[in-house]
């Protein structure tokens, strides 16, 4: 991977695990990472919008990096889920290219 | 000549709608219509009994046979009435109906050959100009045993005539010989013998020249009612004084000729523009539910997502979540089991692997382009190609069982752990379908927002009018009660007519059906408009409907018109109408009834029919004469004659003296 590449991942990344603790954000462009414990229902269906719309990119879990144990299970759960959408995201990106396009396409002048 | 129907039904099979047969209407039929022979012919059934029975009961030929569906079409098959013959055919028969089970179900070229060795034997009759046709090339394999076709009707009949080298054509009643048959059909071939048998009807039927309409009057003439009555293919006009049975001999001849276009008196008479309008709107549902169908399976997907249910599940996951990792110091012997906090496997979509298999299929299997196809990709590739992904296809399906069987254990193990446990258990979510509904919403939206850019989606020429069909955004809540056709309170869901899943949902809310749903985003109307591009006038809407009516008749085998004049002016009838029927005529046969001197003197029929009622004997007899309009007299069946000048302006003009005084007094007067 070059320099830049890992640059360009970095900035796509929404999950991180830090000092022990597991961090999202919703805003790429910006360094506002906020604890996983403190996720609402708000925030993780953005976090799913974004995983399907966006380059998405997550620190990989770790369970030893993970020393805080809440933390530890929050991160490896909603970690295990996205992880699990975003490995069919081509099938998810062709069922939304697919969808809707024929009734699209009639519609549009 | 001979008159023969060899095309008739007296069992009630699975490609019939039911009826219960009666015998003693065959005899009534035969006896009323002076058949001379008849065949019964079931579907893909022969009923031995049942034909000796008929047989027995009648005193001229009957034909024994049977229709067959073969290769998707229908043929006629009859043999000979000898005893030897009959069971032998009816063996064969038993073999055919052993191959039909269903209305859907149809034997092979091969199967019918294997059953019926010997066609030589037999009288072949295909569907030609009738549905469900024999294809052309079964016609070709059965050569040389099939020389004539059935018509659909007279006018069909006429075109199969006139077709240099055709099969020729014969008309037959296809009836069902049901316990509640009023009307008799009309539809029957004269064939040129002197005695009935099978093999001299064989010979009529090779030989155009041998087969004809009528007894006497060769093919431009017709029976037009089962009591004799006879009438040109081309333009016929009845008149006569009022309750003279003008009307009741239209009935007749409408019951008798099967798919009759009928456009009764005063129907097209529209003053009204609401009323106009919405019988215009029914006319054009088709055009309607074309441009909204795409719309409506949008909305059947759409309405199967509940939103608000996905944001809930989101919330107690993530209560679940946060509950067991701050519980996790606490866990007992059962929540400690891996499997409790196990996730279950989600299991993999294939639609869009299946449309690629189907897609690929579809190269390999259409011959149309292979030509194309074949430049780029070999066929060999294609089957590779085909074989990979159906192997990819097994294997997913064969994972996704295994992962549902894994998945109840999972779900089994975990019900019962969380029983025992006093820990929580994290909820089960779906991330994918949650986004996958996510992203519906959102393309319904766009769809929705399409839709509503207001536009004009059809425009149909019809003579001189032409029919426009646009959609408009919908501006009320009233032209929601509109589209309803009801009086709920839409007030609340149009307020949210801008936001289309929300207004989706307050639809719903409001009552309205899910298959009416997609009724309710746009509104969708037509409007009629003249040669100068304006709204059209009461008068013209009734001119309308009759072009639109008589561009309908086409799709008939007869057109009967009672009474014109009574939604028209004489200028109009005299300028369109006139020619309209002249033009119609030419295509099928046209019965018009009229007493307006405009349509009964100036149209220039082929042939004229004048109705009378007498009173004889105390009696009302009812009487119809017929002739062409340069005849000094008109012919009654039961041989009374009448004089034909008379008799019209008596019809038309109320008699010589009054016709005498206002061509003299009136018009001669308005002219000077």
């Amino acid at each position: 991977m070059t320099l830049t590449q890992n640059v360009k991942l970095k900035h796509m990344k929404y999950l991180k695990i830090e000092n022990h603790k597991g961090f999202y954000r919703l805003d790429t462009t910006v360094e506002n990472w906020i604890e996983l414990d403190q996720i609402n229902k708000d925030h993780l269906l953005s976090l799913l919008k974004l995983a399907s719309t966006q380059v998405f990119e997550m620190d990989e879990y770790n369970d030893e990096l993970l020393q805080n144990p809440a933390h530890n299970i929050i991160y490896r759960n909603i970690y295990g889920k996205l992880n699990d959408f975003l490995n069919n995201k081509t099938r998810f990106q062709d069922t939304v290219d697919a969808m809707y396009k024929t009734a699209i396409e009639k519609y549009k002048i | 000549m001979k008159k023969i129907d060899l095309h008739t039904h007296t069992v009630s099979t699975v490609c019939d709608s039911a009826f219960d047969f009666d015998i003693s209407k065959v005899k009534e039929y035969v006896e009323k219509l002076k058949i001379d022979a008849l065949a019964i012919t079931n579907h893909n059934v022969f009923d031995m009994n049942q034909y000796n029975l008929i047989k027995k009961s009648l005193t001229i030929p009957v034909f024994p046979g049977i229709e067959i569906d073969l290769e998707g079409g229908h043929l006629l098959l009859i043999t000979d009435t000898d005893e030897f013959e009959v069971s032998n055919f009816d063996e064969k028969c038993k073999r055919v109906s052993d191959l039909i089970k269903t209305k859907d179900d149809s034997i092979t070229l091969a199967q019918f050959k294997s059953i019926f060795t010997d066609l030589g034997k037999y009288v072949l009759i295909p569907h030609h100009d009738k549905s469900p046709e024999i294809k052309h090339a079964t016609i070709t394999a059965l050569n040389p045993h099939i020389t004539s076709g059935e018509a659909g009707s007279v006018s069909k009949f006429k075109r199969m005539f006139k077709e240099q080298n055709g099969l020729t054509p014969v008309l037959f009643s296809d009836m069902r010989f049901r316990a509640d048959l009023k009307d008799f059909p009309t539809r029957h071939t004269f064939v040129d013998l002197k005695e009935i048998s099978l093999a001299g009807i064989k010979s009529c039927l090779a030989d155009k020249s041998k087969i004809s309409l009528t007894k006497e009057s060769g093919n431009d003439f017709f029976q037009a009612t089962d009591d004799g009555l006879e009438l040109s293919t081309g333009l016929n006009i009845i008149l006569g004084e009022r309750s003279s049975g003008k009307t009741v001999t239209l009935n007749k001849i409408a019951s008798s000729s099967g798919n009759t276009k009928y456009i009764k008196q005063f129907s097209l008479l529209q003053n009204d523009e609401a009323t106009f309008n919405r019988t215009n709107d029914s006319r054009l549902s088709i055009i309607y539910n074309n441009y909204l169908n795409e719309l409506k399976s949008v909305i059947e997907d759409v309405v199967q997502i509940d939103i608000k249910q996905n944001h809930l599940n989101i919330e107690s996951y993530l209560d679940s979540l946060k509950k067991f990792a701050t519980e996790n110091e606490k866990k007992d012997l059962f929540s400690k089991c891996t499997l409790f906090s196990e996730d279950i496997f989600s299991i993999d979509d294939l639609e869009n692997l299946d449309k690629v298999i189907e897609s690929v299929t579809t190269l390999i299997e259409n011959n149309e382009y292979q030509d194309i196809i074949s430049k780029y990709i070999s066929a060999d590739n294609l089957k590779k190609l085909l074989l990979e992904l159906i192997e990819k296809a097994i294997f997913s399906k064969n994972e996704n069982e295994e992962k549902i069987w894994l998945n109840s254990i999972i779900k089994d193990i975990k019900r019962e752990l969380g029983i025992k446990t006093t820990n929580s258990i994290i909820e089960e979510i779906d991330f994918y379908k949650i986004a996958l509904d996510e992203i519906k919403v959102r393309k319904f939206v766009e769809v929705v927002n399409e839709l509503k850019t207001e536009r004009q989606i059809n425009r149909e020429e019809l003579g001189k009018f032409s029919i426009v069909t646009s959609t408009y955004r919908i501006s009320g809540a009233s032209e929601l009660k509109d589209i309803a056709h009801d009086k709920k309170a839409y007030s609340p869901a149009f307020s949210n007519y801008h936001n289309p899943y929300e207004y989706l949902l307050k639809l719903k809310e409001t009552g309205v059906e899910e298959a009416s749903l997609y009724k309710f985003f746009v509104k969708i109307e037509s409007e009629t408009l003249n040669k100068d591009g304006f709204k059209v006038s009461g008068g013209e809407r009734s001119e309308f409907n009759l072009i639109h009516e008589i561009k309908d008749a086409t799709k008939y085998d007869i057109l009967l018109i009672d009474e014109p004049e009574s939604s028209f002016d004489n200028l109009f009838l005299k300028k369109e109408i006139n020619t309209l029927i002249k033009n119609i005529s030419e295509l099928m046969p046209v019965v018009v009834v009229t007493h307006n001197s405009t349509v009964g003197a100036s149209i220039k029929p082929n042939y004229v029919a004048i109705t009378q009622k007498n009173l004889e004997n105390r009696e009302f007899v009812y009487r119809v004469f017929t002739g062409y309009p340069s005849d000094k007299e008109l012919t009654c069946l039961d041989g009374n004659k009448i004089k034909n000048y008379d008799s019209i302006l008596n019809c038309l003009e109320a008699g010589i003296d009054a016709y005498t005084e206002r061509k003299t007094q009136t018009y001669e007067i308005l002219k000077d």
